[in-house]
């Protein structure tokens, strides 16, 4: 599970993960990617076009730390999800939580309004 | 149903990853389609986790056998785990995410939307067997 971070502009993080978001791949992420997001409330947008599985798990923790980024003033979106990962989000309701979006532009413009 | 994979493995993280690098492999060499590939990776996923972090008895690490068996309509997993009693089939389908305090049980309702059927028994020997039928063709 390999984790990059790029400054996108006008204060929002673009965070690309690549690989495989199971119990193995969250358990080796999380940390990181809480670290990255929460303590400063980022605005942040995950990239996951080259991430090839997404397990509960890493639903979990998309919403763990969007709440707690939302509890510091940040916002988190998703975009970029291959079908496959598309539809897990969809049966457990994702997007209700965590805004889910085609593309990075409009992620960004998720976490900027 | 024609096996493909059988694995006996400790309900560790690290022999969970293994397992599950073991499981891809054997998918490698069949001619699934990607969905219900997706899904026989999500259904092992799901179910192996859920053995792991809540089946321990007495502290003790379960013991985990994992089937994989094909036919040309139908895939068939088969969980063994020697944990403590957990029925599957009984656990309600969850409202959504936002209805909820926790963030967590989804995991039982990917596996209840993937499969066509689950069966359960506890074995004469305090088992935990479980069977996920999968449709080879997803909708």
């Amino acid at each position: 599970m390999q984790m990059q971070v790029e400054d996108g502009g006008q204060g929002v993080f673009n965070i690309a993960l690549s690989g495989r978001l199971d119990t193995p791949g969250v358990s080796r992420v999380e940390t990181r990617l809480t670290a990255q997001i929460v303590p400063r409330g980022a605005r942040a947008i995950i990239d996951l076009s080259q991430v090839e599985f997404v397990g509960s798990l890493a639903i979990r923790m998309f919403i763990t730390i969007a709440r707690a980024a939302g509890r510091n003033g940040g916002k988190l979106a998703l975009y970029g999800a291959q079908p496959p990962v598309a539809q897990v989000f969809e049966t457990t309701s994702l997007n209700e939580i965590v805004p889910v979006r085609a593309d990075a532009a409009s992620a960004a413009a998720v976490v900027s309004s | 149903m024609r096996p493909v994979f059988e694995i006996h493995f400790a309900g560790t993280l690290e022999a969970f990853e293994q397992a599950f690098a073991g499981l891809r492999l054997a998918l490698d060499a069949e001619p699934l389609d990607a969905g219900p590939r997706y899904q026989v990776e999500l259904v092992f996923e799901e179910i192996v986790a859920n053995i792991i972090r809540h089946g321990a008895a007495d502290g003790r690490r379960p013991d985990v056998r994992v089937s994989l068996e094909l036919d040309p309509d139908s895939i068939r997993l088969t969980f063994e785990d020697d944990g403590v009693p957990f029925d599957p089939r009984v656990c309600p389908e969850r409202a959504p995410p936002k209805a909820r305090e926790g963030a967590g049980g989804f995991g039982l309702l990917l596996v209840h939307r993937a499969a066509s059927s689950l069966d359960y028994l506890r074995t004469a020997e305090g088992h935990n067997r479980l069977t996920v039928t999968l449709p080879r063709v997803v909708g």
